[in-house]
């Protein structure tokens, strides 16, 4: 019974299970080998986050730039005070940056987008981009509209 | 009466099982054979089922999603139904049936035929030589079916919803990356994989080891064997999701 | 005569039912001892007891000296390794082949190299007449050759003691003359203990030294078989000489025959 052909097929199923589990791990859960990747924090303000939570996608052009690191009140403007951890090499980011919080789809993940402007200089470790745009509140939106306080 | 003596036979028999495993060469080399049967010839039927339950799946998803323009969102929602729930439990099923049986049928037709007790008359112990390698194969084998299966179910539920439905394909993957956590969903329904792989194994191997040596008494314990796994898995996947995910 | 085997005392029980009380018996060192007795009386029984695959209710199972009701588990698989015995049912591994199931005692107990086991195995099988089946599985076997795998199995070790349950049962007159002459070779040739189960009376007695049959839970007879032969006692005549009606009962207690067969049986309500 005991064959190399029965150890070398017990081989294969052992490797195919590891391989579907780091399948699973970077593909489908999205953990990059690279998360300790080097990045420095920007901050941002916004109103209302509206659902967005940590671990939450940067992005820009639609492409992940960083993640969500913190969320925290800011006391003195009762704002949300949102820390991103953009990447090392994406370090061109104008200081006269926009982001606003998106929604993927209509009932999808909140992420942060941000797009560029047009200064010269760039945001560095521990700048605040001030340009925001909190996220689109459904149930206001349908509130005003319900109440005839939005034309269409 | 009876019951509470078969539990405790049967933890006994887990302790030992567990116990006996050798890591001499002819050992692992029993190991690998059990592998074989109970992990590679396995393989089929889990590939098959999960391609079809992740197709179904993304075919449900979408069919649901494309109403509310939220049809990106198939992607995680087939992801986390397979890695949470599907994958463990109907590969915990499916175990129980293919190769759960087999292994109570097998050992139960040693007892019967006086096979375990010449063994034993030899000096070798079917304790080490029978039962720890089969316990520690349906141990090892069935986490990495799981696996298997949710990976395969994914790749099924990518195959209909953006080969055959459309669904651009970086959202799928992007919405699913976004909602999949490693730790709280993949570990999580690993956890489960080797949770009802344990008790499904012990189950199995117990049934065969403790039967009445008859072709009835095989028959029995074979029915046992798929009736008491399924049930045990449906039973602690509410209790592991209830600790896990819930909020009770 | 030296003993190599003394139950003393011995009693077991299957559920409420005695099996034996206060079984003693001898087996003499080297010598063929064939324990005779009508089916179902518990002959593979005490050999089970013997090899303590079985644990009595109380009575102990010397082998050359050691109680082996008292041995721990892992003495106990250590000691069985010098003794044999053959199943009546044959009891091969299924999955094995003939080859494989004669080498499994010896790669278990020995590290051997692999042409040694390979002679060792050829020379068994040469010894039952079916080196040519080695490549068979036990599926593929005959009854008769089964029991002859089995017994090339019992002997692959040389053990010191062999015991053999039934092993005519099935074999044509040829096989069972060269196996009556295997079991009485090797008993002679390498200076074994063989104790023989055997419902055959004529070939059990005309092989054994030692004779002994149980009945009822007891020993009722013993000695030479010419002693045998010539016995008084009315229950060792009727089952030497094979009488089916006497002191032996041919059937397994039960309520008297005509009450059961009018459903009047107060055991059988
Ligand atoms: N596993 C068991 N459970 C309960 N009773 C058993 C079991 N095995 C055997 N018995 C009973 O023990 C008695 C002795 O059985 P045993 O097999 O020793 O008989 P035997 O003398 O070898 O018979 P035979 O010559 O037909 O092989 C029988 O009456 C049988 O009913
Ligand atoms: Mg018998």
């Amino acid at each position: 019974m005991y064959q190399r052909s029965v150890e070398l097929a017990v081989g294969v199923f052992m490797l195919l299970g590891m391989g579907a589990l780091v399948f699973l791990a970077l593909q489908v859960s999205g953990l990059s080998m690279d998360s300790q990747k080097d990045s420095y924090k920007v901050y941002a303000q916004f109103d209302d986050l509206g659902g967005l939570s940590v671990r939450g996608r940067v992005s820009l052009a639609g492409v992940t730039i960083g993640k969500i690191s913190a969320i925290s009140l800011d006391r003195e403007s009762y704002s949300a005070l949102v820390e991103m951890d953009i990447y090392k090499e994406v370090d061109n980011l104008t200081t006269d940056s926009v982001a606003s919080i998106q929604t993927a789809g209509l009932l999808g993940d909140k992420y942060v987008a941000i797009s560029v402007g047009a200064d010269e200089e760039f945001l560095a470790d521990g700048d605040t981009i001030f340009d925001t745009q909190s996220a689109l509140n459904l149930e206001k939106l349908i509130g005003a509209f319900a109440s005839g306080q939005v034309d269409i | 009466m009876d019951y509470s003596a078969a539990m405790g036979r049967s933890g006994v028999f887990l302790l030992r099982a567990l116990l006996g495993l050798s890591f001499s060469l002819k050992g692992m080399q029993l190991l690998v054979t059990q592998l074989y049967k109970i992990g590679v010839l396995s393989l089929i039927i889990i590939i098959v089922s999960g391609l079809f339950i992740g197709m179904v799946l993304g075919l449900q998803g979408y069919n649901i999603l494309v109403d509310y323009g939220s049809e990106q969102a198939v992607g995680q929602m087939v992801a986390l139904t397979l890695v949470r729930e599907l994958g463990p439990v109907v590969t915990a099923l499916l175990f129980a049936g293919r190769a759960g049986s087999a292994l109570t049928a097998e050992i139960g037709l040693m007892k019967a035929t006086e096979q375990l007790t010449s063994m034993e008359m030899m000096g070798v112990d079917p304790m080490k030589r029978v039962i720890a390698p089969r316990f520690w194969a349906g141990f090892i084998s069935m986490p990495l079916l799981a696996i298997i299966f949710s990976a395969v179910g994914i790749f099924g539920g990518m195959l209909v919803s953006v080969d055959w439905l459309g669904v651009f394909e970086g959202a799928f993957w992007s919405n699913m990356q976004n909602a999949v956590e490693f730790e709280g969903d993949i570990l999580n329904g690993l956890i489960k994989a080797v949770v009802f792989g344990a008790v499904c194994t012990w189950i199995a191997v117990f049934q065969g080891y403790d039967l009445i040596p008859t072709s009835e008494g095989i028959s029995i314990a074979t029915t046992k064997t798929v009736v008491y796994s399924s049930l045990s898995v449906l039973g602690l996947d509410f209790l592991l999701t209830a600790v896990m995910f819930g909020s009770i | 005569m030296q003993a190599y085997i003394e139950v003393k005392k011995l009693s077991f029980y299957r559920g409420h039912r005695s099996i034996f009380k206060d079984l003693s018996m001898t087996i003499p060192r080297g010598k063929v001892t064939a324990i005779m007795g009508p089916s179902g009386i518990g002959k593979t029984t005490l050999l089970k007891l013997i090899g303590s695959q079985l644990k009595p209710e109380s009575g102990q199972v010397l082998i050359d000296g050691v109680d082996f009701t008292r041995l721990k588990r892992k003495e106990l698989f250590k000691a069985r390794a010098k003794m044999g015995m053959l199943f009546q049912s044959g009891a091969l591994f299924s999955d094995l082949s003939v080859f494989e199931n004669i080498a499994f005692p010896l790669r278990a107990h020995t590290k051997l190299p692999e042409d040694m086991i390979r002679d060792i195995v050829l020379m068994k099988l040469q010894a039952v007449g079916l080196r040519g089946a080695r490549d068979l599985m036990p599926s593929e076997l005959s009854g008769g050759m089964t029991r002859r795998v089995a017994l090339a199995r019992t002997i692959a070790l040389d053990p010191e003691l062999i015991m053999y349950d039934e092993p005519f049962a099935g074999q044509d007159p040829i096989a069972m003359g060269v196996l009556v002459q295997l079991i009485r070779l090797l008993n002679d040739a390498l200076g074994l203990t063989s104790v023989l189960v055997s419902h055959d009376i004529a070939e059990a007695l005309s092989i054994a030294d030692h004779a002994i049959i149980i009945a009822d839970g007891r020993v009722i007879g013993e000695g030479s078989p010419a002693e045998l032969k010539s016995h008084t006692s009315p229950l060792v005549k009727q089952f030497v000489n094979g009488l089916p009606d006497g002191p032996v009962p041919f059937h397994y207690p039960a309520g008297e025959y005509e009450m059961d067969l009018v459903g009047m049986d107060e055991s059988a309500s």
